[in-house]
């Protein structure tokens, strides 16, 4: 499961997720993505699935990016623990992403194989996706 | 090879006050983008141009680099070519453009786009990928002589082979600015995942932390207190 090696402070509280992704938006690597369109929280454990859908259907086909990495913590109560007390523990960590990010890439396959692999990925994760293709790939 | 002023167009502008970005947003309301014209050591001019026609020049054969006749709304006529434009990441509409006065007897720096062709001997024979790195590459010519883009032949690339700048075909008139041993494509191969075993997880999930290192604060304090003895002993010394 991807999480962070060293972090400055243990817990963080949930923000915001106002506007879209100005930044990440663009194919860099590959000639296929797959772009979120909504905001919000991806745990690490969806991203680590999407990637075992995508690398299982394209086999050794293709080569594939990850663009969102999960660095923030999540905390939880323990079950049948009264309010108060303190903030939970730490229990998984998420990627917040905006709108427009491009969440992976991928290259060396065809476009149909690509948006099959993207559309696996896609049931693993809990926000809208669509598939992306940059000018002129097949 | 086609060159970027191979297609004659003219794009329409108005010109327009420049404003803050509620005016911008006025102008992006009424189906028209805000841009900026300059270069050629004249003065920046705020204008408006039509999307649609940026929009075809950008998806032309020499996309952006197409050099093309701006008509100022009652005035100036001038060679310019899109240097910058943002777009919008969910729908792509176009936002802003930067527009830049080209004079066609002096040289310019442009980014031209790499295309591969053939198939690369190390994905036919050797069941690799070829992976491209750089999709552009910097070049310094006249504006007349912009290739469209930069065709590089893959067919002969196998594994350990790495096809780089200064391997791209050249011509006389163009001038490369990217560092030569910048790597284009290479072949790589990906290992096929074996399909995780409850044992194999078992094992990754004793080895894996469940919490990171947390950095502390008390780097300072050590140094602090380290410092701290010797200036006592140094006292001592003094008495």
């Amino acid at each position: 499961m991807l999480m962070p090696k060293k972090v400055k402070y243990r817990k963080q509280q949930r923000g915001r997720m106002t506007g879209k992704a100005w930044r990440g938006s663009e194919l860099a690597f590959g000639d296929f993505g797959l772009k979120v369109q909504e905001p919000g929280w991806i745990t690490d454990r969806q991203i680590e699935a999407s990637r075992v859908a995508m690398t299982r259907f394209i086999k050794r086909g293709g080569k594939i990016w990850i663009r969102l990495f999960p660095d923030k913590p999540v905390t939880k109560k323990p079950a049948e623990t009264r309010m108060g007390k303190g903030k939970g523990a730490p229990d998984h960590w998420v990627a917040v992403v905006r709108p427009g990010k491009i969440l992976f890439e991928m290259e060396g396959v065809s476009a149909q194989e690509a948006a099959e692999a993207m559309r696996l990925a896609s049931h693993k994760l809990p926000l809208r996706t669509s598939f992306v293709q940059r000018p002129g790939a097949h | 090879m086609a060159t970027a002023t191979s297609e004659s167009n003219v794009l329409q502008a108005q010109p327009r006050t420049p404003g803050t970005k509620n005016d911008a947003r006025r102008v992006r309301r009424s189906g028209k983008i805000p841009a900026v014209l300059y270069g050629a050591g004249k003065d920046s001019l705020p204008v408006i141009l039509d999307p649609r026609q940026v929009t075809r020049i950008l998806h032309s054969q020499s996309g952006h680099n197409t050099i093309f006749d701006l008509a100022l709304e009652g005035g100036e006529r001038t060679k310019a070519m899109i240097v910058d434009w943002q777009h919008e990441p969910m729908k792509g509409m176009l936002l802003h453009i930067d527009l830049k006065r080209i004079a066609m007897d002096q040289k310019l720096t442009v980014a031209v786009p790499v295309v591969l062709t053939g198939v690369a001997a190390g994905v036919k024979q050797q069941g690799g990928i070829l992976e491209q790195m750089l999709r552009e590459v910097e070049v310094e010519c006249l504006p007349a002589d912009i290739p469209s883009v930069i065709e590089a032949d893959v067919s002969e690339l196998v594994f350990g082979k790495v096809l780089r700048v200064s391997d791209l075909p050249r011509s006389e008139k163009v001038r490369f600015v990217t560092e030569e041993d910048q790597p284009v494509a290479h072949i790589t191969v990906v290992k096929e995942e074996a399909a995780a075993t409850p044992e194999a997880a078992a094992v990754e999930g004793a080895a894996a932390p469940s919490e990171p290192e947390v950095i502390k604060k008390g780097k300072q304090e050590v140094e602090g207190e380290a410092a701290a003895p010797e200036k006592g002993a140094e006292k001592k010394e003094k008495k």
